[in-house]
């Protein structure tokens, strides 16, 4: 046997090892502690991920101010469903673990407070969604608490811009045809469904995120 | 203009607290003609105080967007001027609010939070938000070129945007988070509660306390005139 093939071989034998080495680790993993902990510590990577997965949010939902100004119930959920639902999901699908979310959604309402300051109120959808996600799934592991928690994230904000709306546009006094459209109204079919609709767009989202976040799984990108 | 201009930028947070005053106010009071006089002379004080740059980049967006949906409002209003007049002063807070907040420097946010404490991951993450913008626009391109010379097809399609756009950016981008997290930490960047030292301190210079200042008085002036 030449040097050479006895080095191939002393490669190939270890990186058998390494293989057996990570498959043990992971076994153990799965069945022993890793399993209960819920909470687990965030690395350098997982913040830098989810800065540029939130990035990718930011600049695809760079319509918000336009958006913002067209008097329409959930006009802003339903143009921005899509985007704030299928990147959040790809970042919650690579860091799997709690607080991915609102994490993001800090990150994020930064830039916001310039394009609709009440937008800001993203921080307490992702509260609220990451408690429920954790409350029902127990964590991220499942691939649909991802999808759960990226389905509820934007739809959140309907009642608290309800609300916004309701507070802040009656200041101006004048304006109840403005406020009457921006609230749907007062029509409760068309409040129901278009709610309905935003939560469909972001389920829709959500799901892209997780084939997406799949398709990258399966090709080794995203560990 | 130079007078002041005695700094580069504006003290990050009084630039942030400034967008929001802007906004705010210009929301509220947008249906008065008053307001209009306000954003007008924020529009001069943001540019005396070293945002010309900024100004001059949002100023053709506003006459776009904010002209197409005034006369939008007009003509679904039956004519009514006041209609139009409100949804330009929408327009006009909501633009002349992206001047200042564009005039801020990730780096400088990043230090102003830090001298504030703010834990490390969240400064790290808007550092790293505020500045991957161009990189991603140059990502875009890339792939786009890539699709180009592939002879993909349009994007508009559904599965060739997925297949040929989406699947390789987002690959992309993981193994730019990838190399970017390993260069964090070859720098020694930690985000246990190690100490840290702000080299390049931000601090508020009077200039900014006159530029806000003066943003307070329009409005006073505005809601007592």
């Amino acid at each position: 046997m030449t040097p050479r093939e006895k080095a191939i071989l002393e490669l190939v034998r270890l990186s058998e090892e390494e293989q057996r080495i990570a498959d043990e680790a992971e076994k153990h993993g799965e069945s022993g502690k890793g399993k209960r902990k819920i909470f687990q510590k965030y690395m350098i990577k997982d913040i830098v991920f989810l800065a540029i997965i939130t990035c990718c949010t930011l600049v695809t939902g760079a319509i918000m101010p336009l958006l913002v100004n067209v008097p329409l119930f959930g006009i802003i959920q339903l143009g921005l469903g899509i985007q704030f639902s299928l990147f959040p999901v790809i970042g919650m699908m690579k860091v799997k673990k709690p607080f991915a979310l609102l994490l993001q959604s800090m990150f994020i309402s930064i830039f916001l407070v310039f394009m609709f300051p009440p937008m800001v109120l993203l921080i307490a959808c992702a509260l609220v969604a990451e408690l429920l996600t954790l409350l029902i799934f127990r964590g991220y592991r499942s691939d649909w608490a991802c999808v759960f928690a990226g389905t509820l994230y934007l739809p959140l904000t309907l009642p608290l811009l309800y609300m916004y709306y309701n507070v802040f546009y009656t200041v101006s006094g004048e304006e109840k045809a403005a406020v009457s459209m921006f609230i749907g109204g007062g029509n409760t079919g068309l409040i129901v469904g278009i709610s309905f609709a935003v939560l469909a767009v972001c389920f829709i989202g959500s799901v892209i995120g997780m084939v997406i976040a799949r398709e990258l799984k399966k090709a080794g990108k995203l560990k | 203009m130079a007078f002041f201009r005695n700094k580069r930028n504006l003290y990050p947070l009084i630039a942030i607290a400034s967008a929001l005053i802007i906004m705010v106010f210009g929301l509220v009071m947008a249906r008065t003609v008053v307001c209009s006089y306000f954003l007008l002379g924020a529009f001069v004080w943001v540019i005396l105080f070293g945002c010309y740059k900024q100004a001059l980049k949002v100023l053709p967006l506003f006459i776009v967007f904010g002209g197409a949906f005034a006369l939008i409002a007009f003509f679904s209003s039956g004519k009514n001027f006041d209609g139009a007049l409100a949804m330009a002063n929408r327009f006009g807070a909501v633009f002349l609010a992206i001047i200042p907040s564009t005039s801020i420097q990730a780096v400088a946010m990043t230090r102003n939070l830090s001298q504030l404490h703010t834990p490390r991951g969240i400064t790290l993450g808007m550092l790293i938000t505020m500045s991957f913008i161009p990189v991603l626009r140059a990502e875009i391109k890339r792939v786009r070129e890539a699709m180009r010379t592939r002879g993909a097809g349009s994007i508009l399609n559904h599965k060739i945007f997925y297949r040929a756009f989406l699947i390789p950016l987002v690959t992309r981008l993981v193994d730019i988070s990838d190399t970017l997290a390993l260069s964090i930490e070859t720098r020694g960047f930690t985000l246990g509660k190690s100490k840290y030292t702000v080299y390049k301190r931000e601090a508020v210079n009077y200039m900014d306390v006159v530029y806000i200042f003066g943003l307070v008085a329009g409005i006073v002036l505005a809601v007592v005139l």
